[in-house]
């Protein structure tokens, strides 16, 4: 670690230590289930594992063993330490084998998330048929977030430490065997499973496991033929016992077994049948069919990429996939359909804020797809992953449309696109699309053919012998914009390819339109720019060229992507030059080849591009041999034409961008429990005055609460310190039974020994709302007409229902945040990656920079100025604006929580949001249980929140559209508590119960680590690219992060190729989110997929309606008829219509969840839409059927309406 | 009534250049099956004969007597399988059921509509049809919660009268009130079922009061009765209430069911009735030659006596009833299919009586009772003036009741009963479940869609003496307390889907049922 990293670390742990400080003396003083701060602080992995288990002394083994040996074997190390009882502290054999198998998910999760505390609910001792003991591990749902092999290993765990503890293995019974069977298959009909073993391989397995495989139901759905089994609890499907037999042990077979291997205690010889596949039938196809859905549809396209580049006489290209298409949805629209030409174009690199499951696209393009692409918008791709955020980068090229008035014209600014915006009539290219190297390496995807783009072309021209860096410094030269004269004698002195600027796509034009334009060349004018014919052509360079305009001809210029303007009888072409040349047209628009010249094999290169992935075939194109006259082109041309853009990628439309407040819903103030006397609002004012009857006093409310008692002062309530005497109350377990005080003991548990029952923590009792509200007024010294309204909750869902303070609620109406279920106040952005920024972009002055510790730019200059590009630190993150107006209200409520409630200084005291540069926040994704320690450095205008992509990795996020939420650091230490959150299975997701202080990049998630960090991709990488060649082939001549894990440059060197003008360019809001209702934004998709010439229009209509209409209606349809019925006044479900009529809990009235205005919702949209968008007829039936079927359930015969001209 | 006269037997042996002695004609003319006993004499004639003789025609009769006898089935036996259909019905001559070739009907071109491919010689004056529980025309919910109350308060009502002899009804709020330990009887809508922990059942039941828990020990005979048990079916249950009469014990358990001592009605003449379901039309698994052969079939003598073809649903495949099913369509249209349908329809003799009723691929509302089919479909199919009833219909031909019903509920039943008791190898033992429920589709919420009207169209109010479903593609057939329970079988050759699923449809049969035995033979055209 170099020194300054050192440096930036302590300075956020000192800040944090500062922060703690507060907090922790606040706490000592409030209403707080707990004296002291609930988060603890880990350092590295080892301590987060030991927090996150809560075991003591896991932490200091971890660390001792992590320098010797893998993660794995340090896990079944620790065994032996548990075992031993050298680690934790179990008497047990089972609390052993429980805190070792807890452990080794951890460490393999890098205790991050919540799977080893939620995904096990507990080991016991069971017995054998034979009197022997053996293990049975209980698994449950959230074990799914551990992924396949910590599943495996917490298996070979328990496994081991059995072994240890010499304890028999399990014997299934017969039943118990076809169980496991019967049951795997329901779950994975029901559920779904990455991998379906066949029922041999459960069978085989589930008679070989040395454990036993329990767990908690997870569905409503029953097993039929093995039920009511004495060791099995459920008839249900046990979803983590699923999980980890068929995606851990039956589908990580291998990797098991090469830890089996060196333990001399296991043996699991059976592992190598089930390797060998030989369980079962053709089980040579069980990968695919396992499958069906993700890897074979991969697998074979990726099969037929690799092969057919060869075989065919045709360019190399990638397969068109389509799955991306699947399960369209209404109102979020395709850009392109697969591989089509006039979608994105691939091109190689990675810009700064990029390269972490991201595409770069040009924000002109963002603004021309009618805005429904904005920075953080999430796009279902074609390759190389699944789906993509996307980033703006204004360092590519962007789209090329036709306006109105059959102008074709590149537009590559921001300001132009919204000025044309309205006059395009057509998008015919969609400009290039960024996608790193190490994306390609994440997914395992062969490399496609590359753009050629100028950083490839001008390693070529310095291969051709060009001092390429002397022109670089000629201040006269731009070697990425020359002019026609420089780029065609740079080709014809050096016998180099032509430079990109002027290499059309001549792959997407056919020979017919390729000839059709050579003749029109040769009848060609030029005219001067006053439109004068010129005399003179042979130095008619300054004119333009004037072409007779024919179909064939404005096809093929469209298609080349040549700018053009047009008249009713002709096409004009400016800066010709480059373009009559390629044609092999001399200067005076002579040529000395005809059509017949060219070779059988040029004019019928690239047949195989007769019909695209959808089945859809381009009319423009007829259905004739030679697609692609790039072939042509090379043997007329005097120089070498590259392929402009071999590689379109289609995608569409994924989730929009986000960054909103998270609201429990409905939102809540404070988890203070009123019943229903704050009726559907939960309005805390109005349940002061609510009461049952006239005779009641208003304001009394009988909840559910804790039984707590003081220690000191014997005075019995609900609240976490004692009313009297301010010390910490203890909470009373009570027998229902008996009514006898029960102790807790170690583990907290508490059993009644007489009735053997357990015994509750929480008494029914009545509480004063009214006065309690008045008492919170006042100590949090506000007046109610600080607020509009104070919302609380219902009940409480913790173990001991111990209710917030209401002062804190009050407090958080005032500066109107709301509470989550843990207390805290978060808001929730998409992620997105950036590895250096600049001051202006941030909204924030050099200075403060500096004074952030980024003292230098990245060409090691001194920070001064707004334009200067500085290296991000990987615990610095960008807050969206709103963001940051949220955290500003939080701080202000932290403050006043302070000071008010607390009675302490004010924290934060901020002005503006100037303010809240450098201050500390956590940041924290779902299904974790593990909150990262992030700075603030700046703000942007998109929605979405900006971090480096370590910072993103180490809360084990892609950036792929994912989205998860930051908390303002004091907010977090004051207000979250365990004891708020949810008594039920995964109730600890999502809560932060430890944070980590720095981030170790060894200890993140390692899809980060093959993020590329280089300045400039070699020519042979570009060249490799059109050998479809797999990524990690070229591997020698990349850099990817991983590279410098462990080295003094792990934290630092994050280079890219192309740098962006501004991080938040494009719309700040994606159309989808401004537009109002479904049908507007589905009318908006459709009128976009007209416009591009990338989409198939009548595709997207069929689609939307096969994929969202269709299953919607029928889906409804079938829902009325079967629904559940609820009552309106209890909210009670009835599986079916009571015979009474009324509700059967409280007489009130009961009604469908399912009406007529949910089923036909959608009808008359959906045939509008076949109709305008030409869907097929038998779609049309269908819908007409449909509505037929529809009208027959809601309509009485008797009285028919024929439409509304009967009432009129 | 034989359909053949003697001049029409001496003008068909003319035509085909034969003489015969008047004593061979009456012999013929007075034969059961005089029409194929004239094929199989000319059949069998010498060849260098000329005239029909007495002698020969004896020879004949004699030998298809012993042929009738071996392919009538006894309908009594209720479990033959399919295969042993087979070799009952499996013709020993192709050129009389099931000819490759068959012969000319006598009367083409003779007085018959000219649409359909030709008409036998019938009184149709002796032909007696009724419909009833047809609510075609007549559906009046408009998917109201009260109309859904409404449906299961008649389903309550219909049933619980059948069950109130058995039982001394207490209503559920009275027996809250009962003392602790007396006998308590209760007749109610099952709304839940259970096991408890110790391997009990808990059943509750449901009156128009409220409900009742009713537990029935898992040691007890009774217990298995509860394996039978769909939610939603009215039962009757006797026992002792608990001590603190929150609970019923059960020691008896009641279904509506049909009376051991139904007797059913039958035709009063020697008349039979094709009764088929699920023909498919549409799709590429549809079976047009074996459907060839049983209209061919239809127009032999051997088929004289079959005045009625009703059909129990699914007449066409239908358009979307699962994803990407056009790839399966050999006529993507809907209309066309029907059109199509019509046209096979033609084959049928003219003057046969057709009665269809919707299935769940048929252009319709899926949710139960399905009306008929609209006036565009019915124009359609306007061939022969078929009638298209709803799902469920009951309709008498002759005195006999059939109640029709598609059957989507079979899958359910099946599904969630013991394989002993309902199976799809046996699906009419699945109908034995619904006949003792007096119900066709009891479960609410799951598998089987409920439209609501003003009653519940879907209970058996009346015993019907025939009881014919389609749908599971399997046929199946037996008696139950005498009702005679029928799966037809289909027209549509195994799916991909059905593949996949490993079920081997029963396809090309055709069960004809005498109507004045109510004795069955399953013919196969396969």
């Amino acid at each position: 670690m170099r020194e300054a990293d050192e440096r930036y670390f302590e300075r956020l742990e000192s800040e944090l230590d500062t922060a703690m400080d507060v907090a922790e003396r606040a706490r000592e003083r409030g209403g707080d289930p707990k004296p002291e701060v609930e988060i603890p602080t880990a350092r590295d992995m080892a301590d987060r594992v030991e927090n996150i288990l809560g075991i003591d002394g896991v932490a200091e083994r971890v660390r001792e063993l992590e320098g010797e040996m893998s993660r794995e074997e340090a896990a079944l190390e620790l065994v032996d330490d548990f075992v031993e009882g050298t680690v934790g502290d179990y008497d047990t054999r089972e609390g052993k084998v429980e805190g070792a198998v807890r452990t080794a998910v951890a460490l393999l999760t890098e205790g991050v998330v919540a799977a080893p505390i939620e995904g096990i609910d507990r080991v016991e001792l069971l017995e054998n048929d034979d009197g022997t003991e053996f293990i049975n591990v209980y698994y449950a749902g959230p074990i799914r977030s551990a992924g396949g092999t910590a599943q495996a290993l917490s298996v070979l765990v328990a496994d081991y430490a059995r072994a240890l503890l010499g304890i028999e293995q399990y014997q299934a019974r017969e039943e118990e065997i076809g169980r496991y069977a019967e049951e795997i298959d329901l779950y994975d009909k029901d559920t779904g499973l990455q991998y379906s073993p066949k029922e041999k391989e459960t069978k085989f397995i589930a008679e070989h496991m040395p454990i036993m495989l329990d767990g908690e139901a997870t569905g409503d759905e029953e097993v039929s033929g093995y039920r009511d089994l004495e060791r099995v609890d459920s008839n249900s499907a046990r979803g983590g016992m699923c999980l980890v037999l068929a995606e851990g042990i039956a589908l990580k077979a291998p990797k098991i077994q090469r830890y089996t291997r060196n333990l001399d205690e296991v043996d699991w010889p059976w592992l190598q049948d089930l390797i060998d596949g030989t369980i079962g039938e053709d089980e040579g196809s069980e990968g695919e069919g396992a499958d069906s859905d993700d890897a074979s549809g991969d697998a074979a396209s990726e099969g037929e990429e690799s092969d057919d580049g060869e075989e065919r006489a045709g360019p190399p290209r990638v397969e068109p996939a389509k799955k991306y298409l699947r399960d369209l949805i209404a109102g979020r629209p395709v850009f392109s359909h697969p591989s089509k030409s006039g979608g994105f174009r691939l091109r190689y690199g990675r810009a700064r804020n990029h390269g972490f499951a991201t595409a770069g696209v040009h924000p002109a393009t963002m603004h021309l797809v009618d805005d429904f692409l904005a920075t953080g918008t999430q796009i279902k791709t074609e390759r190389p992953g699944k789906a993509a955020g996307v980033v703006p980068v204004d360092s590519i090229e962007g789209p090329t449309v036709r306006l109105a008035n059959g102008d074709v014209r590149r537009i590559d600014d921001v300001t132009e696109a919204r000025e044309v915006g309205n006059g395009v009539e057509k998008i015919l290219d969609l400009g290039e699309y960024l996608v790193n190297y190490g994306e390609f390496v994440e997914n395992n995807h062969p490399l496609a053919p590359a753009s050629y783009t100028v950083e490839w072309w001008e390693q070529d021209f310095e291969a051709a012998g060009a001092d390429v860096q002397a022109m670089r410094d000629d201040p006269g030269t731009d070697l990425t914009d020359p002019s026609a004269a420089e780029a065609l004698s740079w080709a014809s002195d050096y016998d180099a390819p032509l430079h990109p600027k002027y290499t059309y796509l001549w792959h997407d034009v056919t020979i017919e339109q390729f000839g059709a334009l050579a003749d029109a060349v040769e009848t060609a004018d030029i005219t001067a720019t006053d439109g004068a014919v010129m005399e003179d052509t042979t130095t008619a360079a300054d004119g333009d060229l004037v072409l007779e305009n024919t179909d064939l001809v404005r096809e093929a210029l469209e298609r080349l992507l040549v700018e053009h303007t047009q008249e009713s009888d002709r096409l004009v072409v400016s800066d010709w030059l480059p373009l009559v040349r390629t044609l092999g047209f001399s200067r005076s628009l002579e040529r000395d080849w005809t059509l017949e010249d060219i070779s059988e094999h040029a004019k019928t290169y690239g047949e195989q591009e007769a019909a695209d992935a959808i089945g859809y075939v381009d009319d423009e194109l007829g259905d004739e041999a030679g697609r692609n006259a790039i072939e042509a082109v090379n043997e007329i041309s005097p120089f070498e034409v590259r392929e402009r853009a071999p590689t379109r990628i289609g995608n569409r439309m994924g989730r929009p961008e986000k960054s909103e407040s998270r609201d429990l819903s409905p939102a809540v103030h404070t988890l203070f429990p009123i019943g229903e006397a704050g009726g559907a609002q939960r309005d805390v004012a109005a349940a002061t005055k609510h009461s049952d009857s006239m005779t009641e006093t208003p304001g009394r409310v009988e909840v559910e609460v804790a039984r707590r008692r003081c220690p000191d002062c014997g005075t019995e309530g609900h609240e976490a310190r004692c009313p009297d005497c301010d010390s910490l109350a203890e909470t009373i377990y009570v027998c229902p039974d008996c009514e006898m005080e029960v102790e807790p003991d170690e583990s907290g548990r508490a059993e009644c020994e007489r009735c053997e029952t357990l015994a509750s923590p929480t008494q029914y009792t009545e509480l004063d709302i009214q006065e309690i509200y008045r008492d919170a007024l006042q100590s949090a010294e506000e007046r109610e007409t600080a607020f509009d309204t104070l919302k609380a909750v219902k009940g409480l869902t913790s173990e001991a229902k111990l209710p917030e303070p209401m002062e804190k609620g009050i407090l958080r109406a005032k500066h109107d945040v709301s509470a989550f279920k843990d207390g805290t106040v978060r808001y929730d952005m998409t992620d997105l990656p950036v590895t250096a920024l600049r001051p202006a972009e941030l909204d924030v002055d050099p200075d403060r920079l500096r004074a952030l510790g980024y003292e230098t730019d990245i060409h090691g200059d001194p920070l001064t100025h707004p334009d200067q590009l500085f290296e991000l630190k990987v615990q610095d993150i960008v807050l969206s604006n709103g963001a940051a107006e949220h955290m500003l209200q939080t701080a202000d409520f932290v403050d006043d929580l302070l000071a008010q409630y607390y009675g302490l200084d004010r924290y934060y005291e901020f002005d503006d949001r100037d303010d809240l540069v450098g201050e500390l926040v956590f940041g924290m994704a779902p299904h974790t249980s593990a909150a990262t320690v992030g700075r603030v450095v700046g703000f942007t205008s998109a929605a979405v929140g900006y971090a480096h992509p370590y910072f993103h990795a180490a809360k084990r996020r892609n950036c792929d559209g994912d989205e998860d939420c930051v908390m303002l650091l004091m907010d977090g230490l004051l207000n979250f508590s365990k004891s708020y959150l949810p008594d039920k299975r995964g109730g600890r997701m999502d809560a932060p119960l430890v944070m980590s202080s720095r981030i170790d990049p060894s200890e993140i998630d390692d899809e980060a680590h093959n993020m590329d960090i280089m300045e400039r991709y070699p020519r042979e990488f570009y060249e490799a690219t059109r050998e479809l060649t797999a990524p990690e082939e070229v591997e020698d001549i990349m850099t990817i992060a991983e590279e410098n894990l462990g080295t003094d440059r792990e934290y630092t060197e994050f280079r890219h190729t192309h740098d962006t003008t501004d991080i938040a360019a494009g719309p700040d809001l994606s159309a989808y989110k401004t537009l109002g209702s479904m049908e507007e934004k589905m009318d908006a998709q459709l009128h976009l997929s007209r416009k591009l010439r990338a989409v198939v229009e009548s595709d997207v209509a069929e689609r939307i309606i096969e994929y969202h209409f269709l299953p919607d209606l029928i889906g409804n349809l079938r829902a009325f008829s079967r629904q559940e019925v609820r009552c309106l006044d209890c909210g009670e479900k009835y599986r079916r219509m009571p015979l009474t009529g009324d509700c059967r809990e409280c007489g009130g009235r009961v009604n469908l969840t399912v009406h007529q205005g949910s089923v036909n919702k959608y009808i008359d949209t959906a045939i509008r839409v076949a109709d305008e968008f030409g869907a097929r007829d038998y779609t049309k039936q269908r819908l007409q059927i449909l509505e037929t079927k529809i009208e027959s359930v809601f309509q009485n015969d008797h009285n028919k309406q024929s439409g509304i001209a009967d009432f009129m | 009534m034989p359909l053949s006269t003697p001049a029409r037997i001496v003008s068909e042996l003319a035509s085909r250049g034969y003489n015969a002695e008047p004593a061979a004609v009456t012999r013929l003319a007075g034969a059961p099956e005089s029409e194929t006993a004239l094929e199989r004499a000319l059949e069998t004639m010498p060849d260098d004969a000329l005239k029909l003789t007495v002698d020969h025609v004896d020879s004949v009769l004699d030998r298809s007597e012993s042929r009738a006898a071996a392919t009538s089935t006894p309908g009594q036996d209720a479990e033959t399988g399919a295969s042993a259909v087979t070799s009952a019905t499996e013709p020993e001559d192709p050129s009389v059921s099931t000819g490759t070739e068959p012969p000319n009907s006598p009367d083409v071109g003779d007085g018959v509509p000219v649409e359909t491919k030709g008409s036998r010689d019938v009184d149709i004056s002796k032909r007696a049809i009724e419909v009833a529980n047809d609510m075609t025309g007549d559906s009046t919910g408009t998917g109201e919660y009260n109309d859904f109350v409404q449906v299961f308060r008649d389903r309550y009502e219909k049933l619980a009268s059948k069950l109130r002899g058995r039982v001394n009804h207490r209503p559920t709020d009275a027996i809250e009130n009962m003392a602790g330990g007396s006998e308590a009887a209760l007749i109610g809508m099952v709304s839940d079922i259970r096991s408890t922990a110790s391997g009990h059942w808990l059943v509750e039941l449901e009156d128009t009061n409220g409900t009742f828990p009713c537990l029935v020990m898992k040691d007890r005979p009774i217990a298995d009765l509860v394996q039978q048990l769909l939610l939603d079916e009215v039962i009757a249950v006797d026992g002792t209430l608990a001590d603190d009469s929150g609970i019923l014990f059960v020691d008896s358990l009641h279904f509506p069911d049909i009376p051991r001592t139904h007797s059913p009605s039958t035709a009063d003449r020697p008349v039979q009735a094709a009764l088929i379901s699920d023909v498919h039309v549409g799709s590429q698994e549809f079976m047009e030659d074996a459907w060839h052969r049983f209209t061919d079939w239809l127009h032999t003598p051997e088929a004289e006596h079959v005045e009625y073809l009703l059909i129990a649903g699914d007449m066409v495949e239908g358009v979307g009833i699962y994803p990407e099913q056009d790839k399966e369509l050999d006529i993507i249209d809907i209309y066309e299919q029907y059109e199509q349908f019509s046209e096979y329809l033609k084959e049928v003799p003219g003057d046969m009586e057709i009665r269809m009723i919707p299935g769940n691929h048929d252009a319709v509302r899926l949710a139960e009772p399905q009306p008929g089919f609209d006036e565009e479909l019915r124009d359609i199919m306007s061939v022969h003036d078929a009638s298209v009833h709803s799902n469920p219909a009951l309709v008498t031909v002759e005195g006999v009741t059939i109640l029709m019903y598609h059957g989507v509920s079979l899958d359910e039943v099946i599904a969630e009963l013991p394989d002993e008791e309902a199976s799809y190898e046996e699906p009419h033992k699945a109908m034995y479940q619904l006949l003792k429920k007096r119900h066709v589709a009891p479960q609410y919420g799951g598998h089987t869609r409920l439209a609501p009207e003003d009653r519940d169209y879907l209970v058996m109010e009346e015993v019907p003496d025939v009881f014919h479903t389609g749908h599971v593609h399997k046929l199946g057939w037996g008696k139950y307390h005498n009702v005679l329970a029928l799966n037809s079988g289909c027209w549509q050759a195994q799916t991909e889907f059905q593949k996949s699923v490993n079920i081997d449809p029963d396809s090309g049969y055709a069960p004809i049922l005498d109507l004045d035995t109510l004795d069955m033979t399953v013919r196969k055209f396969t």
